[in-house]
């Protein structure tokens, strides 16, 4: 008997060959995001953001941004540029289609509060709880891990992201006004957000 | 890999539970050298390292229905990447060191067993007195070293420690190092290219010799380079070492003799070099197994493949992937098997559905720390043209920092998870 039930399920396991999860062109082309970025855009690390759930119009953005150096990355660059050459609208897809799980990187709740506290000014721009605006190109902040969202800050800071963007200017004066400890509050914060 | 997506994939593939119970039942009689009762498709993967781990991993979640057994004789995984910082003690080996059970979640059976012969024809492995019969077989034995190349190093193995294989030779080097007298001299020696990991050798030099500066500030490191300069991140680790006067490096100093009673080493050139505690890291060649049989060229060290598929050009239904594969613009690191795993799994699964495999092409991304808390980056994609995998762009880092250190432990924790979580 239990090798009857073993051959039907065999079977209807034959019957889903090849329609595993990597089956898009996407998911395909996306295997050499995943060493830093993690299956399916789940990036584990904290210094990596999530890119599961990105909007296909802002991953687009970010990759020409990293591929023509506007924002300098040693790590991006080359690989924006091979996303380009494969054929950049596959990816966006693929990660625009799959839903964002918020990071596992633990925060200091304490230092969240503080951040929620201090988050005044970047609701202007990120929305209430930094769920970002599409139509402007203002990223989702929501659960991206802590380590990516101060280094943005800092790189802000220091014009190091886009430099001389005038669109970009309100956010690195606020960047400027903002200590260290600060922005580790802020990213506390918004990585926290659920 | 994440929870979530873990259960995200075991709920796409709930089907193959079942298919996994059946396999199960047969799986003992094939090893009996019996032929497979199921018409199953069957893959074998041939070490569980950076590239076969991974690609054990994703032929699953590519095609949950193929069965998959990776063949892995150490019961444990020991990252290669970051095993230098355990010389110096900025990190502890169990933080490199990982179990293989995050791969039965994804249905990877694996077997901690040595595969010890191929047979192309017959399309099995042996595995002892039993076989192992498969319909693709993925061979990912990294390297082995050419101990015969340098005179008395068979006999001394004890004692002369290479630890270009992280685990008890990583931690016995260490050991070696703290117990070497202050005022003693550390000879590191650098096999001729090709090896695995072109900057390991300078990234090692660099955490020996802020151990050394650190805590025995009257010893010194001796360099013994094969090659004619640094092979690899040269101006970054040139400029790093200025922070080390500890360090006398010597190119072309290929060392061919290694007297362990006389605590002696011999270059090419005959300038014998003593030394309190030496690191010989020998010339090497691709995995025995792929040596025994076959899979290398004329040079009967490395293995040429498909670029596309990573597919053997010397035996059919053979995929050779991660370090002990050559012909490829790529250097043998962690990040490109990890790569090769995934663009032959997909290729592999694509051929078994009777499809076209795509053209994927790698990338490697490889950190070199150079003292306690800063590191130094190279970065590598490609693309395919003709057929082949072709460089788009090499970028370096502008200099060593806390900043891609930090980069470095986000990539670890990443594709240690890829690879093996």
């Amino acid at each position: 008997m239990q090798v009857v039930i073993g051959i039907a399920l065999v079977l209807a396991a034959a019957s889903v060959a090849g329609a595993g999860p990597l089956d898009t062109p996407g998911a395909m082309k996306a295997l050499n995001c995943s060493a830093c970025h993690g299956f399916a855009g789940q990036s584990a690390g904290d210094t990596m953001p999530i890119l599961a759930g990105l909007w296909p119009e802002y991953f687009k953005k970010a990759i020409a941004d990293y591929a023509s150096g506007k924002r300098p990355s040693t790590e991006m660059e080359p690989y924006a540029k091979q996303v380009i050459q494969f054929g950049v609208d596959d990816y966006a897809a693929y990660f625009g289609g799959l839903k964002r799980e918020p990071t596992k990187i633990a925060v200091d709740a304490t230092a969240a509060g503080r951040g929620r506290a201090a988050a005044q000014p970047c609701v202007i721009c990120h929305g209430p709880d930094g769920r970002g605006d599409r139509a402007k190109l203002i990223p989702d902040l929501a659960g991206q891990p802590p380590g990516y969202l101060k280094n943005q800050m800092m790189l802000f800071r220091e014009d190091k992201r886009s430099p001389g963007d005038p669109s970009l200017k309100a956010i690195k004066e606020l960047m400027k006004s903002l200590s260290d400890d600060t922005m580790s509050d802020l990213a506390a914060y918004y990585s926290s957000v659920r | 890999m994440a929870r979530m997506t873990r259960r995200q994939f075991l709920t796409t593939s709930t089907v193959s539970a079942g298919a996994l119970a059946v396999a199960g039942l047969s799986g003992c009689a094939l090893f009996r050298g019996e032929t497979d009762a199921t018409n199953r498709r069957r893959v074998v993967v041939i070490g569980g390292g950076w590239g076969g781990a991974t690609a054990a991993k994703y032929v699953r979640l590519a095609d949950p229905s193929i069965e998959v057994v990776l063949l892995e004789p150490n019961s444990k995984f020991v990252s290669c990447p970051f095993s230098n910082l355990v010389l110096s003690g900025a990190r502890a080996i169990g933080a490199l060191t990982f179990g293989y059970g995050g791969l039965g979640d994804y249905g990877v059976k694996v077997r901690h067993e040595m595969a010890t012969a191929i047979e192309p024809d017959a399309k099995r492995v042996r595995i002892g007195d039993g076989t192992l019969a498969y319909d693709r077989l993925i061979v990912a034995p990294g390297v082995d070293f050419q101990v015969e190349q340098v005179e008395g190093l068979a006999a001394a193995q004890d004692t002369v420690l290479h630890a270009w294989k992280a685990g008890p030779q990583t931690v016995a080097l260490a050991r070696q190092l703290r117990a070497m007298p202050d005022g003693g001299v550390f000879v590191l020696t650098v096999p001729p290219v090709a090896y695995r990991c072109p900057p390991g050798p300078y990234e090692r030099v660099c955490q020996v010799a802020w151990y050394l500066k650190t805590h025995k500030s009257r010893a010194k490191l001796i360099v013994l380079d094969a090659n004619q300069n640094i092979v690899s991140k040269t101006a970054l680790f040139r400029a790093a070492w200025q922070a080390y006067p500890n360090i006398e490096y010597r190119a072309s100093n290929k060392v061919v003799k290694v007297d362990a009673a006389a605590r002696e080493v011999t270059t090419d050139f005959g300038d014998k070099v003593k030394y309190d505690v030496v690191n010989l890291i020998p010339p090497q060649r691709a995995g025995t197994i792929a040596v025994q049989a076959d899979l290398v060229g004329a040079d009967k060290r490395w293995c040429e493949v498909n670029h596309l598929t990573f597919e053997s050009v010397k035996a059919p239904n053979v995929h050779v992937i991660g370090d002990s594969t050559i012909g490829l613009p790529v250097p043998k690191s962690g990040n490109v098997a990890n790569a090769m795993g995934k663009v032959a799994a997909v290729a592999i699964v694509h051929r078994l559905n009777g499809k076209q495999p795509p053209e994927l092409a790698p990338g490697n991304t490889c950190y070199s720390w150079v003292n306690d808390r800063e590191a130094i980056a190279v970065v590598n994609t490609y693309k395919i043209e003709n057929g082949k995998v072709v460089q788009i762009e090499q970028k370096l880092t502008p200099g060593q920092s806390a900043a891609v250190a930090q980069n470095s432990l986000g990539w670890a924790r990443s594709i240690w998870n890829d690879v093996v979580g």
